[in-house]
């Protein structure tokens, strides 16, 4: 056991990231960021639909559009010139790769969603059970797709799971007027973090009345199921961006973490979302150190230190937390029950 | 039928299966002469031969955690406990991890407690969420997996990069390899599965009754609570039997997939769980199959992709709830209802004559329907199809045959009485029974029509004072030739 | 959602004189002489709430046996909660209740519940003599299976409900009134002496309710005690012997002719009575 957990370094872990090794894991770091942060900011959304659960399956069957993309980018590369394939240098970074991961995404995103409508629309299968069946029998696919066709996919099993973000800063750097920016992962989550909160800004009564009320909203002229399959995609194109870096459980575990542990927090929807992006920058600086100290996969530490701050959240709540509720049951309940003096309720349940 | 959205998604979605399946197929054969230098035919002989000891142990452990999966995976379905069964199998990782550490090596038993406890402990922690905040159950599901999963994939990566990690075997934990299935781990399956079996055949009306109505069952005084973390006990007990062969990540496509294949197969909770065992024994089976064909493939995928071909055949093909069936009784229904629709106006268009006259022109009969008149000379050739009526050439008209208006007789008798039930027992106003009896009338079985006939005491009138045909008079006429029809307005009256 | 003036009438039916503890003897009226054990149910400060939100408030009842006793009330007013919290199915903040003397948790096995038709899943895979069956579960105890006597009587409880015919049917193609009548012949298989009902006629057409009606008179003639959630205000004056008025607090509880009145109904329904002032005008002129 004593050999599983190193001594604890002050200089590697804390200061060295910071200083010395910034090159490194600087970058690691805002990739982090730009996850957790495009993802906690999506999640708030399903949180409210109730959809948590669909962000998981989504995360597992867009495997098959990657899988599918990267033999349909293999094939047309390898299909043209010498020179067309050396000039894409067989990286996985190259346009056209970039693209057909993309489309393939968006494709799989489409196909869940429809798969799972029509499993609980045309049979008595509730939709818990066609959420659990669409999204492993396709993650299964998208799996044994890899694991066939190994050689022409840049991905392996386990690194769906939980990525490879070290890989991050030594990936080719994309250059803008001549100067090298950052490596291209980074850029790539980057722009797509900004989208997502421009969409959100942009959209944002939209979004929030079709959540809270799909029938108000179509009477408002905003088409529940449009909006509804939108997000699906914009989750499938998060979802694939941040694939490569931090596989299949960062993004799930980000898609609900920072919005629960906002909503615990306070009740104000833009709040939620502010609080979502201070989990996110959190949950991937302390990660950061964590798998430093403990050798361990970055995604993996990222999310503990995610649930970590749940967990804070959870004890010390001033409106919710187990703390306050604890000190509030050493009165009696009777007391601690308001009379129903002036207001009439309305409680549904009754 | 009109083509819809909603059509061209069904036909959309009902390809793209095709498709998949027809790629995966294609992909396989292609590839298994790359990858082993044996060719597919000798590999698929050598399964069956069963002489590979390491074999033998997939292939019963696959069964073994086939049929477990399947038993508990129906009560989760029916009790709409799909994703908590996501959870748990996801949550269970870190405790794989704690049991690899204990000993620092694959030690089935301590695979095992930890891993039960860490499934406990996340069930326990979802209802702790739930019940002292104000998130959703899914929300706290959704925690509680990707959490557990994170502390797990943390260890597990720790443990992988230890010195001794890489002997650890822990990495066939996340996909599954049936072929790393020892003696001892087919000892312990076995021992779940046993126990598995008579714990639900023991206490099998327990649970279907808290399965259906837990208010009903506390009320009935059945211990609810406890067969409740009873039967979560034993669903955590197959997941982590069902861990080394199908991995972390598709254990609960185990419990659901054959779970809701035979919900499409059966009416019957006991059956359901029966054929549920069953297919989940195929889907093992022929995933151990496939991942045996191929070195090194992992297992758990192919298992659920079994499962998964298995549902698509139900989904598509099953005998009352599969969708073929159900858009073929549909189409077949509304033919029934437009030819008797059909039948009805062309009998209204003969009595308004008093029966003078044999023939319907498609003009009356287009007037009379408010259709075009392409449409209402289609319905007349689709009733000579039928054999219920004659369309002589050269002639634009109809002629209902014996069996035409004996046809044509039932159904607006069947209307009639419905109305004057409507009006009389049921106190409708007579204005808002028609559409009603639209509908009803074409499902009315012949027992129902006789006892609205004695409730109404045989009356001859319906409540807009048009005749009732009675079955007296439908008989004769069947005999009779085409034309004339006696009775309605000349009364042939009540039977004796 | 009530308007301006139902707001103000609403303040007012809450600042009303409830029966508390104080009224105590009127709580007792119908039940002088019985002794514990004969009282079916008896409710005592019952309070439950929801995140510090009270749904019930302060609840004392205790009821004589035999009657059919209905609970009337507005919607939000606790009617259901009441049902749930007689059979321990909620939690409670404060008070208890006992069923035949006993502790409610003691004593269930003698209360047959109907419950609401939304609260099951019809899709579940059984047909209707397995969801009767079920009522016989609660005498049969933990490791028996039915035997010929429980079909049998299974058997007999469909019959009252004229469900026999549909024995083998899946019960997700019944109708509605078909369905409640599945659910009143399984609390008729347990043989209770106490009957909870939640809203049985909700749903249900005219012939069902009819049919319903005379099954519970027939219920009541054997001696049972039977506590239905009613919604329908109209028809509550004609089926039910006593009635409990509901709106979070107990507003009153009594033979109905005593209790179904213009001021009370008032009381317990707030501003939202004035649609329903024909009932009103016919209690008037009955009155008169």
């Amino acid at each position: 056991m004593s050999e599983l957990i190193p001594a604890w370094d002050w200089q590697n872990v804390v200061v060295a990231p910071w200083t010395t090794d910034l090159p490194i894991y600087g970058w690691i770091v805002l990739m982090g960021f730009f996850v957790c942060a495009a993802c906690g900011l999506a999640g708030n959304y399903l949180i409210l639909r109730r959809m948590a659960l669909v962000g998981d399956a989504i995360s597992h069957s867009v495997l098959p559009g990657l899988a599918i993309g990267f033999l349909v980018a293999n094939a047309w590369t390898v299909g043209g010139s010498a020179d067309d394939a050396s000039a894409a240098g067989g990286s996985s970074h190259g346009f056209s790769y970039g693209l057909a991961v993309f489309i393939g995404s968006l494709v799989a995103g489409i196909v869940t969603t429809l798969l799972i409508e029509i499993i609980h629309k045309r049979t008595r299968i509730k939709q818990d059970a066609a959420i659990g069946i669409t999204f492993s029998t396709l993650f299964a696919l998208g799996v044994v797709l890899i694991s066939v066709y190994a050689d022409k996919v840049d991905l392996d099993a386990d690194c769906v799971l939980h990525g490879e973000i070290a890989f991050v800063s030594i990936q080719p750097f994309l250059s803008f007027a001549g100067h090298e920016i950052a490596p291209a992962p980074v850029i790539r989550m980057g722009i797509v973090a900004l989208l997502t909160l421009g969409l959100i800004v942009l959209f944002y009564k939209e979004l929030l009345v079709s959540s809270f009320d799909p029938g108000l909203a179509s009477s408002m002229g905003i088409h529940a199921t449009f909006v509804h399959y939108a997000l699906m995609c914009w989750l499938s194109v998060i979802v694939i961006s941040a694939f490569e870096a931090v596989g299949a459980i960062l993004v799930i575990a980000m898609l609900i973490l920072p919005g629960a542990t906002a909503s615990l927090l306070t009740t104000r929807f833009p709040k939620v979302m502010g609080l979502s992006v201070l989990h996110a920058a959190l949950s991937a600086v302390l990660g950061t150190h964590l798998a430093i100290w403990l050798n361990s996969s970055t995604a993996g530490c990222m999310v503990v230190a995610g649930t970590g701050l749940f967990g804070l959240a959870w004890v010390f709540s001033p409106s919710q937390g187990l703390l306050k509720q604890w000190l509030r049951r050493r009165k009696t309940s009777q007391e601690s029950v308001r009379e129903p003096e002036s207001e009439h309720t309305g409680i549904e349940g009754a | 039928m009109p083509v819809t959205m909603k059509t061209v998604r069904v036909h959309l979605g009902g390809l793209l299966c095709l498709f998949l399946f027809a790629s995966l197929s294609q992909v396989h054969a292609a590839r298994i002469g790359e990858i082993t230098e044996i060719s597919v035919w000798e590999q698929a002989l050598r399964f069956f031969s069963f002489r590979d000891p390491s074999l033998r142990f997939a292939l019963t452990g696959a069964i073994l955690l086939g049929f477990t999966c399947g038993m508990l995976g129906s009560f989760l379905l029916v009790r709409k406990l799909a994703l908590v069964g996501d959870t748990i199998s996801h949550a269970v990782l870190p405790g794989v991890a704690a049991g690899f550490l204990w000993n620092m090596e694959k030690d089935p038993v301590a695979i095992f407690v930890g891993a039960t406890l860490a499934g406990l402990l996340g069930s326990f922690m979802v209802t702790r969420l739930t019940a002292t905040t104000k998130l959703k159950e899914d929300t706290a599901l959704g925690m509680v997996l990707a959490g557990f999963f994170g502390i797990g994939i943390c260890l597990v990566t720790m443990i992988q990069r230890l010195p001794s990690g890489n002997k650890s075997g822990i990495d066939k934990f996340l996909f599954g390899q049936a072929a790393s299935l020892g003696a001892s781990d087919i000892q312990l399956m076995a021992v779940v599965t046993v126990l598995t079996i008579g714990l639900v055949w023991l206490f099998y009306k327990e649970l279907l009754t808290v399965s259906f109505d837990a208010g009903f069952a506390h009320c009935v005084g059945m211990p609810v609570p406890w067969v409740h973390h009873g039967f979560m006990l034993l669903l955590a007990f197959s997941v982590v039997i069902a861990l080394q062969a199908v991995g972390v990540v598709l254990v609960s496509a185990m419990l659901i997939t054959p779970a809701a294949t035979s919900y499409l197969l059966s009416d019957r909770l006991h059956r359901m769980v029966i054929i549920a065992c069953i297919l989940g024994m195929v889907s093992g089976a022929l995933g151990a199959f496939f991942s045996f064909l191929g070195h090194q493939l992992p297992t758990g995928p192919f298992m659920v992709l079994s499962a998964a071909g298995l549902f698509v055949l139900a989904f598509l093909f099953a005998p009352r709830h599969g969708v073929i069936h159900r858009w073929w009784s549909q189409r077949a229904r509304s033919g029934q209802v437009r030819r008797e629709n059909t039948l009805k106006a062309v009998f209204h268009v003969l009595e308004r004559e008093e029966f003078k006259r044999e023939g319907v022109t498609f003009m009356e009969l287009a007037e009379s329907r408010r259709q075009t008149l392409e449409a209402s000379e289609e319905s007349c050739r689709e009733l000579q199809r039928m054999g219920f009526a004659t369309l002589p050439p050269g002639e634009k008209a109809l002629y209902l045959t014996p069996e035409g208006m004996r046809r044509a007789q039932t159904i607006v008798r069947n209307h009639r009485l419905w109305e004057l039930y409507l009006t009389d027992a049921a106190n409708y106003p007579p204005d808002h029974v028609h559409d009603d009896a639209e509908e009803i009338e074409h499902i009315l079985g012949e027992d129902i029509v006789r006892q609205l006939e004695r409730q109404l005491n045989f009356a001859s009138r319906d409540p807009h004072g048009k005749p009732i045909p009675s079955p007296e008079e439908i008989v004769s006429v069947h005999g009779a030739g085409s034309g004339g029809l006696p009775g309605g307005s000349t009364g042939y009256g009540k039977p004796s | 959602m009530p308007g301006r003036e139902g707001e103000n009438e609403i303040i007012t039916c809450m600042n009303q004189p409830h029966i508390s503890l104080s009224d105590h003897a009127r709580t007792d009226a119908w039940t002088k002489g019985l002794s514990d054990a004969e009282v079916p149910l008896e409710v005592h400060d019952l309070t439950v709430a929801y995140h510090h939100k009270p749904v019930l408030y302060g609840i004392d009842l205790r009821m004589p046996p035999g009657k059919l006793i209905g609970i009337i009330g507005p919607n939000g007013a606790g009617k259901s909660t009441l049902i749930k919290a007689i059979m321990g199915l909620i939690p409670t903040d404060s008070g208890w209740v006992r069923l035949f003397g006993e502790p409610n948790k003691k004593n269930l096995r003698r209360v047959g519940y109907v419950p609401q038709r939304e609260s099951v899943d019809w899709d579940f895979p059984v047909n209707v003599m397995d969801v009767v069956l079920m009522g016989r579960y609660g005498k049969l105890g933990l490791f028996k299976r039915p035997k010929k006597q429980d079909r049998d009587i299974a058997c007999a409880c469909l019959e009252k409900v004229k469900m026999m015919p549909y024995a083998d049917r899946q019960i997700a193609n019944l109708s509605g009134g078909q369905q409640q009548r599945v659910f009143l012949a399984r609390a008729l298989a347990q043989e209770s002496d106490l009957y909870l009902m939640d809203e049985p006629f909700a749903g249900v057409d005219a012939a069902t309710e009819s049919s319903i009606i005379s099954l519970l008179h027939e219920l009541r003639k054997q001696g049972k005690t039977i506590l239905v959630v009613h919604h329908d205000l109209p028809t509550a004056r004609n089926y039910f012997d006593m009635l409990v008025l509901l709106n979070m607090r107990l507003v009153d509880f009594g033979p109905t002719e005593e209790v179904f009145t213009y001021d009370k109904l008032q009381k317990t329904y707030g501003g939202r009575l004035t649609i329903l002032s024909e009932v009103a005008d016919a209690v008037r002129q009955t009155k008169s």
